[in-house]
């Protein structure tokens, strides 16, 4: 899936998949804390205006 | 090129061996797929060559799951490229169709052809027609993987802005089978907007064509907007392919590693 992202053009590191089971909370904030770094580093998704105001069919 | 062709399918039909072959007929300058169950009919076949190779096929397996599904006890013919076969293979695999119900008449691709489908292997696995030729590697994935990632978002979003959500690509795709798609799911691509939200319809049908997709091209043929969905196809299997060595449709038997349910017991 990243390298399908990566291949339209979208940085695959907007996405981001980790097994962390249900007991380990703190190993999920840190993914977490981790990834919405990364996601503030890369700045806003290219995709966010692109499908504003269009017409319904 | 039919008429190596139109001898072999004269002895399948005469011997019994088959109730029909499915194929394509030449009829008023127009080419379409039929069913021919006579001997006397096969005047007017053809291999869907009009003005250059190969630029009049149908999806003919798609009908064939239909004749299939209707006839379950007969056995048919049917005329393949090597796109076809792996497509049959492939449906095999899936559970579509019972491959030893079906009679192969093959016919291998000019190089001319492989060229313009970036074919790896543009010949089944027997052909009465044709002559081999090389496989050919896709140029046009190569080139999109060496943009920037910036120049690709751009590619893409100019493509995919121009779809106008006809389906044509799921309606012509012989791999396309399922009895619900996902791609009228009105939760995952939202109703009423065109172009269908950008990537997801497009990157939906990608990940959908995963480990299925046999690259017959047929789907960017179909496009009335010129889209070039084989590449993003074709990416789609060499990934697959780098992840699970598998392509759908090469190897007769093998099932595909997202195919989770599994399949009947023999
Ligand atoms: S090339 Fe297009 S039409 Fe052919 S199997 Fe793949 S997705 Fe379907
Ligand atoms: S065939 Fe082309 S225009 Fe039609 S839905 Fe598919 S991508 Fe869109």
């Amino acid at each position: 899936m990243k390298q399908l992202l990566s291949f339209s053009g979208i940085e695959e590191e907007r996405l981001h998949s980790k097994w962390i089971s249900s007991a380990e909370g703190p190993e999920f904030a840190e993914e977490m804390r981790k990834f919405v770094e990364n996601l503030r580093a890369l700045g806003p998704s290219p995709l966010k205006d692109v499908n504003k105001g269009k017409k319904a069919a | 090129m039919s008429d190596k062709v139109k001898d072999k399918v004269k002895e399948l039909l005469s011997s019994g061996k088959i109730k029909g072959f499915l194929g394509l007929c030449s009829r008023d300058g127009n080419i379409a797929p039929h069913l021919f169950v006579t001997e006397d009919e096969l005047d007017n076949l053809v291999v869907g060559d009009k003005s250059a190779p190969g630029d009049s096929r149908y999806p003919l397996n798609r009908q064939l799951i239909n004749l299939v599904r209707a006839y379950p006890d007969d056995t048919f013919g049917i005329l393949v490229r090597g796109c076809d076969e792996r497509g049959l293979a492939a449906l095999a695999s899936w559970n579509q169709i019972n491959p030893n119900k079906i009679e192969m008449v093959g016919i291998a691709c000019p190089q001319e052809l492989a060229i313009a489908c970036e074919c790896l292997k543009p010949y089944p696995e027997s052909f009465v027609d044709g002559e081999k030729c090389e496989g050919v590697t896709a140029e046009t994935v190569a080139r999109i993987d060496s943009l920037k990632v910036k120049e690709r978002f751009d590619l893409w979003l100019n493509e995919f802005s121009k779809c106008i959500k006809c389906y044509g690509c799921r309606n012509i795709c012989p791999m396309c089978f399922c009895n619900e798609c996902s791609l009228e799911n009105d939760e995952l691509i939202r109703k009423g907007e065109i172009p269908p939200e950008i990537p997801t319809f497009h990157l939906t049908r990608a990940v959908h064509m995963a480990g299925r997709c046999i690259d017959c091209g047929l789907c960017s043929e179909a496009c009335p907007a010129d889209i070039p969905l084989r590449t993003l196809y074709k990416k789609v299997a060499d990934i697959i392919y780098k992840q699970y060595n598998f392509r759908a449709g090469y190897d007769a038997g093998q099932k595909s590693p997202l195919n989770f349910l599994g399949g009947l017991p023999e």
